[in-house]
């Protein structure tokens, strides 16, 4: 098992050659009052450092280890509690908070990178500063400035942590169904009861207090989504001078047996009357949760990709060193029993695939990262708002795309390594285990599907569509006289074409037949998907193509050729994937349900 | 986790309706005793046995895995029972050679009964599976004697079999394995080496275990053509034929996996134990050869097992979870929400899990007849043909169906919803389990270069044009049935673009010796997807005559012609990138120096 290393080269080109980050953060104030390019630099050095060092060595026995229930209190595996202590001590939980309330107020593009490294080195763990950031986005952003001034310093330093409690044992897809109710107290306050489940690190010993936040009920509020309300709800309660209190009338009941992410507690958590605050306002709960979603959801896209980059660590060391059979053009080895299996071209295809994903992947994921960042700091409103467009365009496609070819990758990993992967000590088919979560959390993809299609696509009349077809064909036509450029940007424009022909095809079906989304959702976000990468691989030839002459280190030429296997061997899915949507539901929907 | 029910029903349909067995069974030399009314009744009684024995032990097989100790390997609570009334049941001889103990049945309806035992519990069906292998090369190549000390043995079920072939630094590549035989005095040999990966290498299940060991012998050729085989027994025969002293084979430790934790994946360590020759000398990987084609299909029995035990779970659950109404409206008014079997998406993960282990069905059964016929065929040309066919279908069986079944799987597991991923519900174990499939017994990159290279490319083409042939005729003879078309036109055109497809990529092959290499995974898919193909219209048809007919089963047979219609609509356009990749070439592939990949 190779040690994790972070991908620092690639993420300095990303960041730097292809987007030029620093140029985006030097023209929104806020962020340039807190980064420039040094303080990048130094934060991604010192993140590879920690996530490499201190996080990585910990992910194969925590996994063995699991963590333990006992009578409400979960003990995390050996090493885990010094290493969150190492996090905190370095301030990385509040890498991109309020510096209002402690945050460092560092823009998601470079936060981006980091939350790649934890990920990539153990995802178990890194879901714990993951949930307390998105708790500490929600409080931020709909928090009375009470509650942000009690909670946030403490969470943004990570001396305690957060827990997103929505789940509950009947409703998870579905929350406008949920029934935990909060009733209001004379003091202001609300006693929350019902029961939550799958509460990722809900309980735990990493941290003196752990600040959940509930969607419940309130008396009397309207069915469905439109009652429910969020409530801030402590482990302990916490005094007027901060110190904490007694306890609050709510515990872990047990933790779930589960396929991966072993290491993070996934916990049933039993509300008896426990006392909360009301975050935001009555019954407007789940738009408060929508507006950390984006960054949840491309964070755990961003998981997609760290547990797809170590899996290519992994295999393609192996590749390197695993001597089996010979080259078809004759030995290359041959002082040798046999030659490394990377001479084959099959382990080829496998290894040029992963890279493929995980070097588009992590571009993608950084060009949505870009549009947060212009979304939430611009001072111009037409540039924020088309920000936000595309932000809503491409959550649900970094989502679910790169989830889904970051377990097709840890799968591909496995496959390099025979027999060997499928056992444990390898670590590769562990990869696999924690990174099919990320295909159901915090949406399932089927669902990423419907809120691309449906609600983004069809509902703004292709208007958000827009926004991205006409980013590419901008890049296209500025584009087109680069010679270097020119083998990818003819087929790259035939995919735009392609998806804007199926784009309108389903808007148009979607206004007779009510299941034309959901029969083609899970197909166009694909094609959605595969065509973005086609735009990241055009730009990053873009970037590499006039350094590649004379490069030696060999980074250079195998970005165009990585780009050349992309176009070649995996942009034709878009082909099929078309054919597909624009067979229609009919096929779908025929059976009646005893049928099927 | 889903209670497994055999899809007798399913079974029924590809066996008689679609492949007709009653005809083919009786075409077979020796195949008497499969009538109807028998092979019914074996199928119904196995049926029994998997839903009420083995399906209860398959969580049971995960949580507690298997437990090694100096003293050997404890299988899970229940293992060593089922498998005594196994035994008692008659299975392990079930078409076994009758001269030696066996009922002499077709092998084809040995795989029924492995599937059902496989879908059920994979890791409890891997230890009489491996029996089956060792029983096979004994059967084919072992002397009068050693029939008589193992077969009969193997075939009761009292011991059991494995296969040891992969050694730490050699899996894929055996010709460079390095386990020696030397010769005694006795004519016997001594044994010397280290085996991992044996799977049922060390239980506590039988009174003893003949490993079946691939070594060398001391001058041996190197490569391939110096591997001879041999007969290791783990308790050294008495003269009365029980099993008596230890032989100097051990297991050194069981591996810890992903999946399939009821079986137990040995590390074997042979000091000078002692061995039998079986065989020819230095011919140990021609003679395993021999039957590899019916051990690769019992492996291609993982993928519709995964499909068709992810199916039947994720049905109950579609119908019983109830999330969101309906696009077109509530469907379930009085319900809180609408059952997820309404929504489009949870449908399509259904209807693919569906295609793919119906469709699997009909490859296996299909697969396993040419088996039947290379094994039982009235003549030699008969038997000739079955074995091109058969050496055509297996790897893509193999490859194509755990790798589409492992897709299945998946999708099992995600129409769970969060549930999925807790132990609990069993889908997670169906999916941990899968994913060996597409690795052992030759991986799918394996399994790819063996179907384009050796199968394809090897006869000029012959072996495919065996298959579309008879593809073409099935069109021919339906060219003009309206209610046929829909799939018949599709089903033309791939048959012809698969023949445009091999031509070219042999024409690429004869001046780049990549190509192959380059293209073969995505040929073998192509090759899996037209293949499902042909079988998906032959099921329509048969469905839709059935309706024509008038029948009492209106229900099923619909189901068959909008799965077939699901398929062609939804599945088969796969084959449209397959073709596109598969001719991209080796220069993609290749260009990329190996310093490149490390950045």
């Amino acid at each position: 098992m190779a040690d994790y290393q972070a991908p620092l080269r690639d993420m300095r080109f990303v960041l730097n050659e292809v987007f030029d980050a620093p140029s985006l953060w030097a023209s929104l104030p806020k962020i340039a009052e807190n980064v420039d390019p040094d303080t990048a630099d130094a934060i991604l050095e010192e993140a590879g450092k920690i996530t490499g060092g201190v996080l990585a060595p910990l992910n194969r026995e925590a996994d063995e280890q699991g963590c333990k229930w006992n009578d409400g209190e979960v003990t995390s595996p050996e090493g885990f509690k010094e290493a969150y202590q190492t996090i905190v001590e370095g301030g990385w939980n509040g890498l991109g908070g309020n510096p209002d309330f402690g945050g460092m107020g560092m823009p998601k593009t470079l936060v981006a990178q980091f939350e790649e490294m934890m990920q990539g080195a153990n995802m178990a763990f890194g879901l714990a500063p993951m949930l307390t950031a998105g708790a500490c986005l929600a409080l931020d952003a709909h928090g009375s400035q009470e509650l942000k001034e009690k909670y946030l310093p403490n969470m943004y330093s990570g001396v305690w942590s957060g827990a997103m409690d929505l789940t509950e044992p009947h409703a998870g897809t579905d929350l406008g169904i949920i029934r935990t109710k909060a009733e209001p107290n004379d003091d202001g306050s609300f006693n929350v009861t019902g029961t939550k489940i799958f509460i990722t690190w809900g309980e735990h010993d990493l941290a003196e207090n752990i600040i959940h936040l509930v969607l419940a009920k309130l008396p009397d509020a309207p069915k469905g989504p439109k009652g429910i309300s969020m409530f801030l709800v402590p482990k302990f309660m916490v005094n007027d001078d901060g110190s904490l209190g007694e306890r609050n009338s709510f515990s872990c009941g047990s933790i779930e047996k589960k396929m991966g992410i072993k290491a993070s507690a996934t916990c049933v958590m039993n509300f008896d009357g426990a006392k909360g605050w009301l975050v935001g306002e009555e019954n407007k709960g789940l738009a408060a949760m929508f507006t950390m979603m984006n960054y949840e959801r491309l964070g755990v896209g961003i998981q997609g990709i760290g547990a797809a980059e170590a899996s290519l660590q992994n295999a393609r060391e192996y590749a390197n060193d695993r001597i089996q059979s010979r080259a078809p053009t004759g030995a290359q080895q041959p002082e040798k029993a046999a030659d490394p299996i990377l001479v084959h071209p099959d382990v080829r295809r496998m290894l040029l695939t992963m890279k493929s994903y995980v070097e588009g992947g992590r571009t993608f994921s950084t060009y949505v990262a870009q549009w947060l960042d212009i979304s939430k700091y611009a001072e111009d409103d037409e540039r924020r708002q088309h920000a936000e467009g595309m932000v809503a365009l491409l959550t649900p496609v970094a989502k679910a795309f790169l989830t889904d070819r970051g377990l097709e990758t840890t799968i591909i990993g496995q496959q390099v390594f025979g027999g060997h992967g499928f056992i444990r000590e390898w670590g590769q088919e562990q990869l696999v285990r924690d990174c099919r979560i990320t295909q159901i959390y915090e949406g399932t993809n089927g669902i990423q599907a419907m809120d691309l299609m449906g609600r983004k696509v069809v509902g703004s009349q292709g208007k958000f569509y827009e926004l991205f077809a006409q980013d590419v064909a901008t890049f296209i036509e500025e584009n087109s006289s680069d010679a270097a450029l020119k083998p990818y940007l003819e087929p790259l424009a035939a995919a735009l074409e392609r998806l804007s022909d199926v784009t309108e095809h389903v808007i148009n079906q979607a206004g007779d037949n009510p299941n034309a989304i959901g029969a083609a959702a899970v197909d166009y976000l694909d094609m959605f998907g595969y065509t973005a990468l086609a735009f990241m691989w055009a730009k990053s030839v873009k970037a590499a193509a006039p350094k590649a002459e004379g490069d030696t280190s060999g980074f250079y030429t195998g970005k165009l050729k990585t780009a050349r296997f992309y176009f070649d061997r995996l942009l034709p899915k878009t082909v099929s994937l078309a054919e597909g949507i624009r067979s229609g539901s009919e096929s779908m929907m025929a059976l009646a349900a005893n049928e099927i | 986790m889903p209670d497994y029910k055999a899809p007798l029903r399913d079974i029924k349909f590809v066996m008689t309706e679609l492949l007709n067995s009653e005809q083919h069974y009786a075409n077979l030399e020796g195949a008497e005793d499969a009538t109807p009314d028998m092979v019914d009744a074996i199928i119904q009684e196995g049926a029994k046995f998997c839903e009420q024995v083995l399906s209860p032990l398959n969580r049971v097989g995960d949580i507690e895995g298997c437990v090694w100790s100096q003293d050997g390997v404890k299988t899970p609570t229940g293992f060593k029972e089922a498998y005594q009334q196994y035994v008692d049941g008659g299975w392990p001889s079930m078409t076994a050679d009758p001269n030696y103990g066996g009922q002499g049945l077709p092998s084809s309806l040995g795989l029924v009964m492995s599937e059902m035992v496989g879908t059920c519990n994979w890791s409890f069906g891997m230890y009489p599976g491996l029996s089956h292998g060792a029983t096979n090369t004994i059967e084919e190549h072992g002397t009068e004697e050693q029939k008589q000390t193992y077969l009969t043995k193997l075939i009761s079920g009292e011991w059991t079999g494995t296969m040891c072939l992969t050694e730490p630094h050699c899996g894929s590549d055996l010709g460079t394995l390095r386990t020696k035989a030397e010769p005694s005095a006795d004519g016997t040999y001594a044994i010397t080496g280290t085996k991992i990966f044996i799977s049922a290498g060390e239980h506590d299940m039988a009174d003893n275990i003949v490993h079946i060991v691939l070594a060398r012998l001391p001058g041996a050729p190197e490569g391939t053509k110096g591997i001879s085989l041999f007969i290791v027994p783990k308790c050294l025969p008495n003269e009365d034929g029980s099993a008596g002293e230890r032989n100097a084979v051990t297991c050194g430790s069981i591996e810890h996996k992903m999946g399939i934790h009821g079986n137990a994946t040995c590390v074997m360590n042979f000091d000078g134990a002692k061995g039998w020759l079986i065989g020819p000398e230095n011919k140990g990987l021609n003679c395993m050869f021999t039957f590899m084609n019916v051990a690769r299909i019992g492996t291609a029995i993982q993928g519709l097992g995964a499909a068709e035990l992810g199916f039947q779970g994720s049905l109950t659950y579609a119908k019983d979870r109830l999330a969101m109404r309906s696009l077109s409206g509530a469907k379930n008014p009085e319900g809180i929400a609408d059952p997820i079997i309404v929504h489009p998406d949870v449908r399509r993960m259904l209807l693919t899990q569906k295609a793919v282990a119906e469709g699997a069905r009909a490859l296996i059964y299909l697969t396993a007849q040419q088996a039947d016929v290379v094994q039982r065929g009235k003549t030699p040309e008969e038997r000739k043909a079955a074995d091109e066919a058969l050496g055509f279908l297996t790897p893509i069986a193999k490859a194509f169906l755990t790798e589409i079944g492992y897709e299945a799987a998946n999708l099992g597991m995600q129409v769970y919803g969060g549930h999925g991923f807790i132990a609990e519900w069993g889908m997670e174990q169906n999916v941990r389990d899968a994913r060996i499939g597409m690795i052992y017994e030759g991986t799918t990159g394996i399994q790819a270069l063996d179907l384009l290279g050796r199968k394809v490319l090897m006869t000029q083409g012959e072996s495919l044009k065996g298959f579309t042939k008879q593809v073409h005729v099935f069109c021919k003879e339906n060219a003009d049935n309206e209610q046929l078309k829909e799939f018949i036109e599709p089903l033309a055109a791939i048959n012809k673009e698969w023949g445009d497809l091999t031509m070219k990529i042999g024409m690429t092959a004869m001046k780049d010796r990549e190509e192959v290499g380059a293209a073969a995974v995505d040929y073998l898919m192509y090759s899996g997807y037209a293949v499902f193909a042909y079988l998906w219209a032959r099921m329509a048809k048969v469905a839709l005559d059935k309706m024509a007919e008038g029948t009492s089963e209106e229900m099923f047979y619909n189901a068959k012609v909008q799965t077939a219609r699901f398929y062609f609509k939804r599945l088969l356009p796969r084959t449209k990138t397959h073709a596109e990749t598969m001719l991209a070439g080796s220069a993609s592939l290749l260009d990329m120096p190996e310093e490149a990949f490390a950045i």
